[in-house]
């Protein structure tokens, strides 16, 4: 049999929902399953290698190629950018990016420049600069919502699943941004020179979602 | 101020010894094979003026150029690309000369990329440019001389072809606007199929929206050209594609089963000066194409000479990534003999080494004030032999 296929997952719940997918295909993820502190893990019968990546690090290892294909949220997809195939949306891991901010502040009055909180700097811009508004974007490492509370910001720009952190801390969302979903990518070249067996494994994925 | 004195810039580095040979290697070795076919290579600057590369097409983005200014404060940039300047240089001095010209090159190009990605922002290119001819038969030049440069790396290799000319054709019967066909090229290129139908859905069911809907995943075989056929919705499309299909089917022959022929008809890059064919090559385990190329009949007259043309360039740095990693570096070639000089015959010394170098042997000369010494650095570099020269008859040893 030839080399497998690398499919690097997003570690967590977008790896689950893979780990699912697969299974359902009927193929066998004990190894994946019982990973323990392994990074690398084969599912055999699918001739697949799975390697276990935070989501930035799953589109970097697919650009270059070390891995052939990869399972990565839309969100990280938009923030990062780079060069590969997006192929097939999974369907799972629906959220949506959004603009939120204090409940009851109305967001766009006045001329002044707002300043944006938010884990997606480039996401916010290209989403601001569409609406011809120049902000101040800061870059927050943790728990976004902090920073209109603590007044560093006028907004947020992040991703919004059921609403209720931000409900819990008097946010609200004013605008949908964008919505996201899992996302299966592949290398450019990985599709080119292992076709057949790649576009095999996306039919058998696009048939059972 | 820190001081940056010990390192080099984000995206380049220093090459040593086996990568340098592996390297040169591989420019001597494409410029052999471009000269064989008769191609002339030429050597255009590394700085150009901005506007060489800021024409109403703009092909480069201005974030991803190198630039600085010149003594009168205009604005420069590091060559992003040698076609450019090629195109430039044949719209001016070689405007007289006889077509079809035949140029290649060999030099580096300088695009910013981001940072922290493990890319380089100095790219080795080897490349060829078939200026003043439209037929198949240059195509086909052209095309073969990719083959045999992908064959003389000898990994194994594809090389892929498509046409612009379709997609340019099938998005211009579209009433939509420039946006809206950009941001359809750009589902097509990433082959983002979800995003590209929900956008062809909403211009409605019509042969030309089916079509696009396929476009991306019509890259393969010989069979891909079956199926896009059927769904060409006019003569003039279905024209370019049976073009396609015989350079194709050409190709095939050419490559004989050294590699593989593929064709991909959702080739739409943005950046791209490309008119018509577009040619990429791959090498097994590597991440990115390894050539890029095609036909671009528009460009040069951009520069005020209406001139068709077509070429490739090869990503040198990519190809020797490719071959070290196959294997151990290669080693320079070891002297053959050390010359030792006693204290008085330095010159009788470098004249009998210079002899030696005359018989065909790699020579040095000791550094060194005592023979031990001399033996030792003999011993540590694997120099077989040490003449010593100290005015009578010489001592030779193993």
């Amino acid at each position: 049999m030839s080399k497998p296929i690398r499919m690097a997952l997003t570690k967590g719940r977008l790896e689950k929902d893979t780990v699912g997918l697969l299974e359902k295909l009927g193929f066998d993820c004990t190894a994946v399953r019982e990973k323990g502190r392994k990074l690398i893990l084969p599912v055999p019968d699918a001739n697949l290698e799975v390697v276990l990546a935070k989501a930035n690090d799953v589109i970097t290892y697919v650009e270059h190629g070390v891995c052939d294909m990869g399972v990565v949220g839309k969100d990280t997809i938009m923030e990062m950018d780079g060069k590969f195939y997006e192929l097939v949306d999974l369907g799972f891991g629906r959220c949506k990016f959004a603009l939120a901010a204090k409940k009851g502040c109305d967001f766009y009055s006045g001329y002044g420049i707002k300043t944006i909180a938010t884990k997606y700097p480039n996401v916010s811009r290209r989403f601001f600069e569409k609406k011809g508004m120049d902000t101040e974007i800061i870059k927050i490492e943790g728990s976004v919502e902090l920073a209109p509370l603590l007044e560093l910001a006028d907004g947020i720009v992040d991703i919004v699943e059921t609403g209720t952190t931000l409900k819990e801390n008097g946010l609200e969302v004013i605008e949908d941004v964008a919505p996201i979903s899992a996302r299966l990518i592949a290398n450019t070249v990985s599709l080119k020179l292992r076709h057949a067996e790649i576009e095999r494994l996306i039919n058998l994925i696009e048939e059972n979602l | 101020m820190r001081n940056y004195d010990l390192i080099t810039p984000e995206g380049t580095k220093d090459l040593l010894f086996g990568e340098c040979i592996i390297r040169r290697n591989i420019e001597n070795s494409l410029l052999e094979l471009f000269k064989s076919r008769g191609y002339s290579e030429m050597i255009t600057p590394g700085l150009e003026f901005f506007d060489v590369f800021n024409l109403n097409s703009r092909y480069f983005p201005q974030e991803n150029l190198y630039k600085l200014t010149d003594s009168k404060g205009r604005l420069l940039v590091m060559r992003p690309d040698s076609t450019m300047p090629i195109a430039r240089v044949v719209a001016t001095r070689l405007r007289d000369a006889m077509l079809p010209l035949k140029l290649c090159y060999n030099q580096t190009v300088y695009r910013t990329e981001p940072a922290l990605k493990g890319r380089s922002d100095e790219i080795a290119q080897a490349g060829i440019e078939l200026i003043g001819s439209e037929l198949k038969t240059a195509d086909l030049e052209v095309i073969s001389t990719a083959v045999e440069s992908l064959k003389s790396f000898g990994t194994e290799f594809s090389l892929e072809i498509g046409h612009i000319g379709i997609f340019k054709e099938l998005v211009d019967k579209l009433d939509v606007s420039e946006h809206t066909k950009e941001k359809i090229r750009k589902h097509i290129e990433t082959k983002n199929f979800p995003a590209l139908n929900d956008l062809l859905d909403t211009l409605g069911n019509s042969p030309v929206t089916v079509a696009l809907k396929k476009l991306p995943a019509l890259f393969g075989g010989e069979d891909v050209f079956e199926k896009a056929e059927e769904l060409m919705p006019d003569e003039k499309i279905k024209r370019k594609l049976n073009e396609l299909r015989e350079i194709y089917r050409d190709a095939c022959e050419i490559c004989g089963n050294d590699g593989k022929i593929t064709v991909d008809l959702g080739i739409v890059n943005k950046t791209d000066y490309y008119t018509g064919l577009i040619i990429k090559g791959y090498l097994q385990g590597h991440g990115a194409e390894i050539i890029s190329g095609g036909r671009y009949d528009k460009l040069i007259s951009e520069f005020g000479y209406d001139v068709p043309a077509v070429g490739f360039a090869i990503n040198i740095n990519g190809v020797a990534k490719v071959i070290e990693k196959s294997g151990v570096l290669p080693a320079a070639p070891k002297a053959d003999i050390l010359v030792f000089a006693e204290q008085g015959c330095e010159v009788a010394a470098i004249k009998k080494a210079q002899e030696y170098r005359e018989k065909g042997f790699i020579v040095e000369n000791a550094l060194f004030e005592d023979i031990d010494s001399a033996r030792a650095y003999a011993m540590e570099k694997k120099i077989a032999k040490v003449v010593v020269i100290d005015g009578s008859d010489k001592e030779e040893q193993e």
